[in-house]
């Protein structure tokens, strides 16, 4: 296992950065959020072919760049930082990950040079009306006519679902997990964009009715491939969460520095002071455990799916805690629509349901470490 | 995972492990639970002391002399080997994985060695440092005072020179290890008129001297870990200030930020045990189905995991010629705070049980009773976690300093 940071990683992250502060700052991401899909194709496009993010970590022969899960991480978190809104998490990570796991290589090779390109944007629907993270919660059915399969059921809380044109959806087939990708513009399908708490997070309901989809491997396969997808996002967001943890740690830090309340920087004041102290140490353990989880994914380390629990239990508090905090620092302005103090809030919130909260996760984790 | 630093930390590993394989005393390793948690309670000093007195230690600290291995972070001219701060935390990792002990020089090594190397003579490095590596003088700490614990510029010790001497006189507390020490370093004022940091000088004195006596001070846990101490007009020849008379506060802050790094990748080993013990004892309970419990050790594990992948961030840093990060500067406010909740799940777990103390002579208690009260310590002893906040803030955050009183 390697964890130090090589020159071309903090090569990588300067050039992310520049590319989100350049590209979308924090006005752009507040005129997008309040568009149905928060996309910048402009953006998207750049992102994919001139810079190469959306297939970082896909290997080279499926049309990506074939660096490992760390680079990705470090994408991840900057785009955490500055609270990107587009369909990046739904489409290279959830969706690539999935195709990557299958045993599929005939969709693999089919779909994923689309998706690093960034030509296709794909989601994963796994989740239904329920919220269950659980896969086995699953009741969308897929049957089987002649050569064709069928898909009749709902997901719900679908990444990207809105403005995804590919959709790899789980489903009950043969009475097992089994994976199926659908063209957005399939006949029967009916998309419902929801409103959403954190506006920079796109959620849309799927209707499935007998809808036309192509099986990826066999019936069965997709417990193991979930399972696998799950972990790696949980990591991913945690990685999402930590870049947003530390914007807002910064942000409280510098305003507490000059804003002056009885004639001194309220960041003097021990009452404040301390509160940051622990916050720093949330985010530096946070950064820590990221940086061992990453690596683990790309080692492929046997202690992915313990590891992937704790630390979107530990990222999904830490983020929120001190999203809140920054609040609290920032006082009256801190609670204005105005100020981005809401935003990292919101995102925060978001963040720690998606895909299970910290009590979710430590459950996971006490299983997965057999107590 | 192990983290992979290169092949030549690669190569010393394997040469260190065969080197401790075929150096090692037979049954050394059986004497004692050697890299357990200091903290946890029962009688483990009295069974320390025994397996010390053990000829199979002395024989390993000899071996471990003759090959520089003791104090081996120390410079080679003062008897170390310059060993750097990646190979003492593989020589940490491998005496662990063999089960056998550091034999390291306690408060000599870790924090009068650094000072002396950074702010002595050349006469005063070469009389002392020896005596420290082979166990000769063996250190106490004279820095707290019942009056200055936190604030401890405020020292009110006084040192008087007279002629080539200088005499001393005040009270300290909070010393550990006085029992075992015959060598004390302090801080005194040697100049009343100066500004309190100005006035403060650091000196070796001899803990066996008639003028020094000690008495130990029951705990809450009901231990005696500590002593207060009352130095009456102890006379030290100047040759034993170091860094100068008036300088102690520089030579004492040097002594205080100079053990980084080489325990990095270790500090959470004991804790890693002291989980599972506690899982063990949950279980016997059958407490582990219980999801609250279940909850509260999943929260343990991860703080522990999370000591183990801070230590190794420290350690990849340290190996690419970096300086450790913030993870470094929050690790004592980390492992202490946890330590004080882990001691309360273990009172969780133990339920009504937990109520009632042992038969024994004193005030005893089981090893998790043990747990729950002497944790409380961590977090005042060596900074408290309200200074550790403060020189988070301050140092790690850049936040503008508390206004100083005047007056």
């Amino acid at each position: 296992m390697t964890l130090g940071v090589t020159t071309e990683q903090e090569e990588l992250r300067a050039s992310v950065r520049r590319f989100l502060n350049d590209r979308a700052p924090l006005p752009r991401v507040r005129e997008l959020m309040e568009t149905p899909d928060g996309i910048d194709r402009a953006v998207w496009q750049q992102a994919g072919a001139q810079l190469g993010l959306l297939g970082l970590a896909v290997p080279e022969e499926y049309g990506g760049s074939g660096f490992s899960f760390a680079e990705q991480a470090i994408v991840l978190e900057e785009l955490g930082a500055a609270l990107y809104g587009g369909p990046f998490f739904a489409s290279a990570v959830l969706a690539a990950t999935a195709l990557l796991a299958s045993p599929d290589e005939g969709a693999r090779r089919d779909l994923l040079p689309q998706i690093a390109s960034g030509e296709v944007i794909a989601t994963l629907a796994f989740t239904e009306d329920d919220g269950s993270w659980d896969p086995a919660a699953t009741r969308l059915t897929a049957s089987k006519t002649g050569d064709d399969w069928r898909l009749d059921g709902h997901k719900s809380f679908v990444l990207d679902g809105g403005s995804a044109g590919l959709i790899l959806v789980l489903a009950v087939a043969d009475g097992s997990l089994s994976l199926f990708a659908v063209d957005a513009d399939a006949a029967g399908l009916a998309r419902t964009v929801l409103p959403t708490l954190d506006q920079t997070r796109k959620l849309a309901r799927l209707e499935f009715g007998g809808v036309a989809g192509r099986l990826i491997g066999s019936p069965g396969d997709a417990a193991a491939v979930l399972d696998h997808v799950l972990d790696v996002a949980a990591i991913a967001l945690a990685a999402e969460q930590l870049g947003g943890a530390q914007r807002a740690l910064d942000m409280a830090v510098e305003y507490s520095k000059v804003r002056h309340q009885f004639g001194r920087p309220i960041g003097s004041f021990q009452a404040l002071k301390h509160r940051m102290a622990d916050l720093l140490l949330e985010v530096e353990s946070l950064r820590s455990a990221v940086n061992y989880a990453a690596a683990a994914v790309a080692d492929g380390s046997a202690e992915v799916p313990a590891v992937a629990s704790l630390v979107k239990a530990y990222a999904s508090e830490t983020y929120f805690h001190v999203a809140a905090e920054n609040i609290q620092i920032h006082g009256g302005i801190g609670f204005t629509w105005e100020h981005d103090a809401h935003l990292y809030f919101k995102r925060a919130k978001s963040s720690e349901l998606f895909l299970g909260d910290g009590a979710y996760h430590r459950e996971r984790l006490a299983d997965r470490i057999r107590l | 995972m192990e983290l992979d630093l290169g092949p030549e930390i690669a190569q010393f590993r394997a040469e260190l492990r065969d080197w401790i394989a075929a150096q090692a005393p037979p049954g050394l390793a059986a004497l004692f639970d050697w890299n357990m948690v200091m903290t946890a309670g029962g009688r483990r000093g009295e069974q320390l002391a025994r397996a010390m007195a053990h000829p199979a230690y002395a024989q390993w600290s000899a071996t471990l002399q003759e090959n520089r291995l003791i104090c081996p972070q120390w410079p080679a001219e003062f008897g170390g080997q310059g060993m750097d701060a990646v190979r003492v935390a593989v020589l940490n990792e491998e005496f662990h994985r063999a089960g056998v002990p550091r034999v390291n020089r306690g408060m000599g090594e870790s924090l009068v060695g650094p000072s002396i190397i950074v702010h002595a003579t050349p006469e005063q490095r070469a009389y002392f440092l020896p005596r420290i590596i082979s166990g000769e003088d063996v250190y106490c700490q004279g820095f707290s005072e019942p009056n200055h614990g936190s604030d401890l510029a405020a020292v009110e010790t006084r040192g008087v020179v007279n002629g080539d001497e200088i005499v001393i006189t005040g009270q300290k507390v909070w010393t550990s290890g006085a029992a075992r020490a015959n060598r004390m370093f302090l801080l005194c004022r040697t100049d009343v008129r100066a500004e309190k940091h100005a006035g403060l000088s650091y000196v070796l004195i001899d803990f066996t001297d008639p003028g020094v006596t000690y008495r130990p001070i029951k705990q809450l846990s009901g231990a005696a870990e500590f002593c207060e101490d009352f130095i009456d007009g102890v006379r030290a020849p100047l040759f034993n200030v170091i860094g100068g008379l008036n300088n102690g506060w520089r030579v004492a802050m040097t002594t205080l930020g100079h053990e980084r790094g080489g325990r990095a990748t270790v500090a959470h080993l004991g804790y890693e045990r002291e989980f599972w013990e506690l899982v063990e004892t949950a279980r016997k309970r059958g407490k582990t189905g219980d999801p609250l419990i279940r909850q509260r050790l999943a929260w343990a594990y991860t703080q522990v995991e999370l000591m183990r992948y801070s230590g190794l961030r420290t350690l990849a840093q340290l190996a690419a010629g970096r300086p450790p990060g913030p993870e470094a500067s929050v690790a004592k406010l980390f492992w202490s705070e946890y330590h004080k909740q882990l001691g309360e799940i273990a009172m969780a777990i133990e339920g009504a049980d937990g109520m009632l103390r042992p038969d024994g002579d004193g005030y005893a208690v089981t090893p998790w009773q043990g747990v729950f009260l002497s944790s409380r310590a961590g977090t005042i002893y060596s900074g408290t976690s309200e200074i550790q906040r403060n020189i988070i803030g301050e140092r790690a955050l850049g936040l503008p300093k508390e206004p100083r009183l005047v007056g």
